[in-house]
């Protein structure tokens, strides 16, 4: 028999994982992923809001003069505020934002004409060069004694606590979605395996190369992976928009509220979604590689 | 074209075979005989690369398979057609495209495939049944089908494991003039039966595996 040199293999599709293995796989793997995308972007927001708000309270005081001081001493106690040191602004609230403020206590229709309201001063210290408060404080009372002032830093100091502990369980909660994706991919995986075994060894025995049915496989798991994946991401960020409106996310100070939704967030929906497809790619070339290695 | 010095095989130290020896020539056209359980399957699976031997040496298209790397032993592979008992075909899959498989893994160009497939599904007697899913087939029509499978790329080999088992005498002996007509091609043909008398009507020579050990069986037969 005359033969020539084999030819060089072209693309063929081999005809593994055409049953019902793996099916399902797509829809387990989306709900962790749902978990693990939900968790990252709390994660995210639960940081972000944390880190500005202690930036801004840590460089935040708020002065509360009494109603009665006179313009007088208002502006002799304006005049101690600009010449000290390590403070970066000073800014006197007027009526209206006085009225917005105190809105949640009084309700929005009270008139604050009547009332004895107090002047309240916002403070802005620079956050390399904290001024003298004990001095300060020594000095404001000189001009007017009933004047208070309110430091919000050791408040901030107890959030940083507090964040340190949502971001550790925000944290688990991700490391254990993503855990569970590569326990679910693998154990769907082998499972899947299993059902091809006997397909799997007369393509073995047919002459396929190993490289060629690993390839499809892992081709096949990085699709129903990714799908997964997608639908997971997909379904976390309809949730994120859904609570939006209600508040939950828009109540958040200023800098999470808008950082969740933009970049950041979508950054880590790719993210979820590609690492739970990658997972699934990893799992099925690992177990295929070990079955195929048992073949002779 | 297939040299077997001493091989031994043993499962869960349950020795199957415990000395064998066999040469087969190329073109040439040879029986394994022996009772069920002998062994033949077992020596069928390493001449054809689907076991490796506990002990001993082989060589196979002049190579030394336990050397190669994975890929030339796939390469070697391709270059066996293998007809087993039970056909092993994939059930969801066409009769056709069972029967073109070898040749798509070997990269053979589609209009080639598409082709050789034709003919071979007429040499079988089975063309118009050849877009019918292989798991609809009857048991006689699989075994055609994984005949056709395995001699679609002209193999250089072609070991048959008891395909005359599940055949009438008749449907036996087209069988085995069907693997000489691809002996005849070139292929060097090595089936197993445990059928002894069926095999000594052909004029092939016939080894006899018996206790784990080969022998010449005309040999035995006339001592």
């Amino acid at each position: 028999m005359s033969r020539q040199a084999p030819p060089r293999p072209r693309r063929y599709t081999l005809p593994l994982g055409r049953g019902d293995a793996g099916r399902l796989l797509p829809w387990v793997l989306a709900m962790m992923a749902y978990v693990a995308a939900l968790a990252a972007g709390g994660l995210i927001a639960a940081h972000t809001t944390w880190r500005d708000s202690r930036t801004a309270l840590s460089t935040a005081m708020t002065l509360e003069v009494p109603a009665a001081a006179s313009p007088a001493r208002m502006q002799t106690l304006m005049a101690v505020l600009h010449h000290t040191a390590g403070i970066a602004s000073v800014h006197v609230l007027d009526q209206a934002a006085t009225a917005r403020l105190l809105a949640p206590w009084l309700g929005p229709s009270v008139p604050l004409d009547g009332l004895p309201v107090p002047h309240l001063i916002d403070l802005r210290t620079d956050p390399g060069r904290s001024p003298d408060l004990a001095g300060l404080r020594r000095e404001l009372a000189s001009v007017v004694p009933e004047a208070r002032l309110a430091d919000h830093r050791g408040l901030a100091e107890g959030m940083q606590g507090a964040s340190a502990t949502v971001e550790i369980v925000l944290a688990a909660a991700l490391a254990a979605g993503l855990t569970l994706i590569a326990a679910v991919a693998a154990f769907a995986v082998r499972a899947g395996l299993a059902a091809d075994r006997g397909g799997l060894a007369l393509l073995h025995l047919l002459g396929a190369d190993d490289r060629a049915i690993a390839k499809q496989i892992a081709r096949r798991w990085l699709l129903l992976g990714g799908a997964g994946g997608v639908i997971g991401a997909g379904a976390a960020f309809l949730t994120v928009l859904a609570l939006r409106p209600a508040g939950a996310i828009g109540r958040l100070p200023a800098p999470a509220g808008t950082g969740i939704v933009g970049w950041p967030l979508w950054v880590v929906l790719a993210a979820v979604a590609a690492a739970t497809g990658l997972i699934a790619l990893l799992s099925a070339q690992a177990t295929v590689r070990r079955r195929l290695a048992r073949l002779p | 074209m297939v040299r077997l010095e001493n091989i031994a095989k043993w499962y869960d130290a349950a020795p199957v075979l415990a000395d064998v020896s066999l040469t087969l020539d190329p073109g040439g056209f040879y029986f394994v005989t022996g009772a069920s359980g002998a062994g033949k399957s077992t020596l069928l699976n390493i001449a054809c690369l689907a076991e490796r031997p506990s002990r001993g040496r082989m060589r196979l298209f002049g190579a030394d398979p336990a050397t190669l790397d994975r890929s030339r032993r796939a390469a070697l592979r391709r270059r066996i057609g293998i007809v087993f008992q039970d056909a092993r075909l994939f059930d969801d899959l066409s009769a056709r495209d069972n029967v073109a498989l070898p040749l798509r893994i070997a990269g053979t160009p589609p209009r080639e495939v598409r082709d050789n497939v034709a003919d071979l599904l007429a040499w079988v007697g089975l063309t118009k049944r050849a877009d019918l899913p292989a798991g609809n087939l009857s048991a006689g029509e699989r075994q055609r089908i994984a005949i056709a499978r395995a001699i679609v790329g002209r193999p250089d080999l072609l070991v048959a494991d008891e395909p005359t088992g599940h055949a009438d005498d008749e449907v036996a002996w087209l069988l085995v003039h069907a693997f000489e007509s691809v002996n005849r091609l070139g292929t060097t043909v090595l089936i197993a039966t445990h059928d002894i008398g069926f095999a000594s009507r052909f004029d092939h020579p016939r080894f006899h595996l018996g206790a784990g050990m080969l022998s010449e069986a005309a040999a035995e037969e006339e001592a």
